[in-house]
């Protein structure tokens, strides 16, 4: 095993990628004494090379319809009839996410040089040891591994936000670890109950993927599974009511938690929702789905009104987070292609937009150490780079044609029409409407008008560091609003075969009993969207 | 088995592990009288000598030896290493404590090593009267040493209390046991399990007898409501003392629990066992872990925490049968790895033995002592369960258990109770890391092998997290030669 583990590491593989930045790490460990700049240059430099990993990784894999590879299976334990494998895999859908988080890495490792003053090292190690756990999350084929990844990812954030948070760091971490645990703990008890079931169907406990979507839950044991699946995403979105941990947390954090928060962590949830909650339980998902769609419909106007209230920009730009993934939880459930393609490009475009504003909210705090709206304006007199890429980055969020958070929101609103829930896409609409009014707000308060206080009259505009850190993002946004279609493509094929699935689960109506789906024909299950990578047709060689 | 050619006499190998120990024991003692310039490696060789107990362990043939009073599985010999492996945490972290706290005697290595082979027998009695005389071994080993911080009023305190209640305790598995002798008419576990199912006795006689010995070996479990010693016990006696105490009688008395639970349970006329241990189980998680919660004293908060985890090793008992065994040895195995680290650090993280340990106390610690505290974190994490850690494997594998034989709400009462414990355990981590340093620890050293030793218990408890393949192998391997 530790041989197989070894080679996974060492060959061109989703494993490398995954653990590289946590093994990068190590060395940290001993230098506990280094120089605050060497710690930054260090974790800077393994931070790009994860880049470069990955954007390697997907250019090879980005081509033609099929981009998805998985690695060779590894055997994690085995006891009894129990048995977990390290199973990993990327396809189209995981594929952007994981896109999307080796990308915030490096800019928010930059973007955190001056605002993060204290234990840099322990800094960096969290980081990257975050980051390991996010994307061994979206890779993770064994629902045992992914939960492992899924709660890895809880640690270094606690810590983040704990140690180099703001005046009541320490509530709000504790918080979002408890919040965040709660639902997780009820989920693993639905993941041992699906593997104990396949058990009881085939003799040998299984917590594979594709296994487990075999499984044909009957309807009310379908509706305890997703609630215990959906409580544990639905917190990490996070949807109403469960959202209150989100705005201490993001507020809380420090930027480049902040960032990693909204950017990847909250689209951990509703990718959760996508790959596991909707097919495993096809027929309670749409039972539930209208309340699933009520509360996301609370979630964008009480997202939005609250956002509307607020007087500080990093708390405003929480709860525009509530709204703007109450949009994508909309589009999940409103199960047709369209809504579904603009619900990931909307989970990958909230990451850019939303981590371009935290990274702004933040540099300005670096220069005022405040966030009050009534501390600014006329900040486009006195430091009009800054107000470009606020005005740049506010834009995108609002939805205006021709950037990125536009498309996402249309497709999103045309699939949910399309898919008969008028209402819910005329209450959706006004989300946008009440967007560009708080946004637009956060605007004219902060960079428009007149210059009320002496102090900002002073500020430096923004350093080639924080052009560097805004710009990768600022391009994407205006890339992919322009020509989204390279950007839906590869998760297109991937989609649809889950989409086909649910529909023929949903034509087949739910078994009486706990079954196995019959084998069905190859080219319509998810599983045939994953080519064989590395290892000879996945799982069969070694069980 | 090898017995056709065995003359009906002693089979003196079959105990070499503790003939080993005892004779290591007995030599330090004589050292210490002839030659006490040697004091600061006695710990050395009784850490010599529990290697060699380990090593003996391991090559010893299964079989019943002694006319069927001890037995000898590939089981007793993963539970048997799991209690030298607490030996050797509670000689390792002793060394600098002792040193430190000028009690660097003989008689503590002593003591230990005879507790040890108390419980070796313990694991391997498989009647009634030898399990009682090995209990009683153990015991009177730990009241000794409960009170050898002799200068210290509380560590006197704590040895009182202690043998007052495990004195009373003694006579509960006594009566128990002459109970379930006078209706089965045997002492051995295998004749009372013939007679058993033969249905002989009066059924509400024999569910009393068992009834007695589960109330003493919940006793030394810590079993709510038998707990009431834990918490005053631990914070009074010597830390290093009680990262060995919290976690090698457990293994001991977890196998007699066991042992006792699936023999009664495997008769016809067996009582209601599963809503018994059910109920000591849920009490023990929820009690534990909400008194945990209140605890400002990181010993009685541990102390606490450890009665919560007996609640969790329980929760396998509630349908007792051979599929118990495996996820009660891989969670001893964790526990002994990840308690009996956390108190080897508060033993060194913690000057005097009369102060109270504050938790508070520790606030910054992880700047001053990166390396201790991130051992700490481990601990701390792995108790709570929380993944990559073997605490996360343990629990895993308990909830498992409960799920595939229909114990559904006592592992959603175990989740509950984990999330409890998550916040007193990331309570301790938030005063390593995210407060600043409020006192100067006055010139306290950390010792190397109490370094050692916390280093080794946080790797350990990683590495089963990281990697529980082979060790879950080794598990298995002596779980299938039953």
């Amino acid at each position: 095993m530790m041989q197989q583990l070894l080679d996974l590491l060492l060959g061109d593989t989703i494993t490398r990628f995954v653990f590289f930045p946590s093994i990068a790490a190590l060395p940290l460990l001993f230098l506990s004494r280094a120089s605050a700049r060497a710690v930054k240059l260090y974790a800077l430099a393994v931070s790009i090379v994860e880049f470069a990993l990955i954007a390697l990784f997907a250019v090879s894999h980005w081509g033609g319809g099929t981009m998805v590879a998985r690695d060779a299976t590894v055997t994690w334990l085995e006891f009894g009839s129990l048995r977990v494998l390290y199973e990993v895999g990327v396809d189209g859908i995981s594929l952007p996410l994981v896109l999307l988080t080796a990308l915030l890495l490096p800019l928010v490792l930059l973007g955190s040089f001056k605002g993060i003053t204290k234990h840099w090292t322990g800094f960096a190690a969290s980081m990257l040891l975050l980051t390991t756990g996010m994307l061994g999350a979206l890779v993770a084929l064994d629902l045992l591994v992914f939960y492992v990844f899924w709660e890895v990812m809880l640690i270094p954030m606690y810590l983040i936000i704990g140690i180099w948070g703001g005046d009541r760091r320490v509530y709000a971490a504790v918080k979002f670890f408890l919040f965040t645990m709660a639902g997780s703990l009820l989920m693993l008890l639905g993941i041992l109950w699906m593997a104990w079931s396949y058990g009881e169907l085939t003799g040998v406990w299984s917590f594979r993927y594709e296994d487990l979507l075999q499984l044909q839950f009957p309807l009310g044991q379908q509706l305890w599974l997703f609630a215990a699946f959906a409580l544990a995403f639905a917190i990490k979105v996070p949807m109403f009511p469960f959202h209150t941990w989100l705005p201490d947390a993001h507020v809380e954090a420090p930027t480049g938690g902040s960032v990693i928060l909204a950017g990847v962590l909250l689209k951990l949830g509703t990718y959760g929702f996508l790959r596991f909650a909707i097919p495993f339980f096809p027929q309670a998902a749409t039972q539930l789905a209208p309340w699933v769609i009520g509360l996301a419909l609370v979630g964008i106007v009480y997202g939005a009104l609250v956002a509307w209230a607020q007087v500080d920009m990093k708390k405003l730009v929480a709860y525009s987070s509530i709204a703007h993934l109450g949009f994508v939880m909309l589009g999940l459930f409103a199960f047709n292609e369209i809504a579904w393609q603009g619900a990931l490009l909307q989970m990958v475009n909230h990451g850019l937009s939303t981590g371009a504003l935290f990274l702004l909210v933040g540099m300005l705090y670096d220069r005022r150490h405040t966030k009050k709206f009534d501390e600014f304006g006329g900040l486009a007199k006195s430091i009009p780079w800054f107000a470009l890429m606020l005005v740049f980055a506010t834009l995108a969020s609002v939805g205006l044609p021709a950037l990125n958070g536009f498309v996402g929101e249309f497709m999103i609103l045309i699939g949910a029409w399309q898919g008969g829930l008028r209402w819910a896409t005329v209450i959706a609409t006004s989300g946008v409407v009440l967007a560009a009014v708080y946004l637009l707000k956060m605007l004219q308060e902060t960079i428009w008008g007149p210059i009320t206080n002496d102090e900002n009259r002073t500020l430096k505009d923004l350093s080639l560091r924080e052009v560097v850190t805004l710009l990768p993002l600022c391009i994407l946004m205006l890339w992919i609003g322009v020509a989204p279609g390279r950007f839906l493509e590869p998760s297109r094929p991937a989609l649809a075969a889950v989409l086909a699935t649910y529909r023929a689960q949903m034509a087949a109506g739910s078994p009486g009993s706990v079954s196995l789906a019959a084998p069905a024909d190859p080219g319509a299950v998810p599983a045939a969207t994953f080519v064989a990578g590395s290892s000879p047709a996945g799982s069969a060689g070694t069980r | 088995m090898n017995s056709i050619f065995a003359l009906p006499q002693v089979d003196w190998l079959s105990l070499l592990p503790e003939i080993v120990l005892t004779g290591v024991a007995s030599l330090i003692l004589l050292l210490e009288a002839f030659a006490p310039r040697l004091r600061s490696v006695f710990n050395g060789i009784a850490l010599a000598g529990v290697a060699a107990a380990a090593a003996l362990l391991a090559q010893q043939p299964a079989g019943l030896y002694f006319h069927g009073l001890i037995e000898s599985t590939a089981l007793t010999g993963a539970f048997s290493q799991s209690i030298l492996l607490a030996t050797a945490i509670g000689l390792l972290s002793a060394q600098g404590y002792l040193k430190r706290e000028r009690l660097l005697f003989g008689e503590y290595p002593a003591l230990l090593l005879w507790c040890t082979t108390g419980m070796l027998l313990l694991v391997r009695g498989v009647e009634l009267v030898t399990i009682f005389v090995a209990l009683e071994l153990l015991s009177v080993a730990l009241y000794g040493l409960a009170a050898f911080h002799r200068r210290e009023a509380v560590s006197s305190e704590a040895a009182i209390k202690y043998f007052l209640m495990g004195a009373l305790v003694s006579s509960f598995v006594l009566y128990g046991a002459a109970l379930v002798y006078g209706e089965t008419g045997s002492t051995s576990l295998a004749g009372i399990g013939d007679a058993l199912a033969a249905g002989t006795g009066s059924a509400a006689l024999v569910f009393l007898g068992f009834l007695l010995l589960v109330c003493g070996f919940g006793f030394k479990l810590g079993l709510v409501p038998f707990h009431a010693w834990a918490p005053d016990v631990y914070q009074g006696a010597p830390s290093p003392f009680v990262a060995y105490l919290s976690v090698a009688p457990k293994a001991a008395a977890a196998v007699v629990l066991a042992r006792l639970v699936i023999l009664v349970t495997s008769a016809p006329t067996a009582g209601d066992w599963t809503k018994l241990v059910s109920v000591l189980a849920v009490a023990s998680m929820l009690l534990g872990n909400l008194f945990a919660l209140a605890q400002r004293d990181i010993k009685r908060m541990l102390a606490y925490s450890g009665i919560a985890h007996m609640g969790y090793l329980l929760i396998p008992l509630a349908s007792p049968g051979a599929s118990s065994w495996r996820p009660i040895l891989v969670y001893l195995f964790s526990y002994t790895l990840m308690n009996g680290g956390a108190f080897v650090l508060v033993s060194m993280l913690y000057a005097k033995p009369g102060e109270q340990h504050a938790i508070a106390n520790l606030s910054g610690w992880a700047y001053r002592f990166p390396v201790a505290a991130a051992c700490m974190a481990v601990c701390m994490l792995s108790l709570g369960g929380i993944p990559p850690t073997a605490g996360f494997v343990a629990k895993y594998l308990i909830f498992a258990h409960a799920i595939q034989h229909g114990n559904l709400a006592l592992a959603l009462v175990g989740i509950f109770a984990s999330l409890v414990g998550v916040v007193f355990y990331l309570r301790v981590i938030y005063m390593l890391y995210m407060r600043d340093e409020i006192a100067s620890p006055g010139g306290l050293k950390l010792d190397w092998t109490g370094q050692l030793a916390a280093i080794l218990a946080a790797a350990g408890t990683l590495t089963l997290g990281l990697f529980p393949g082979p060790f879950l192998s080794w598990v298995e391997s002596a779980l299938t030669s039953l």
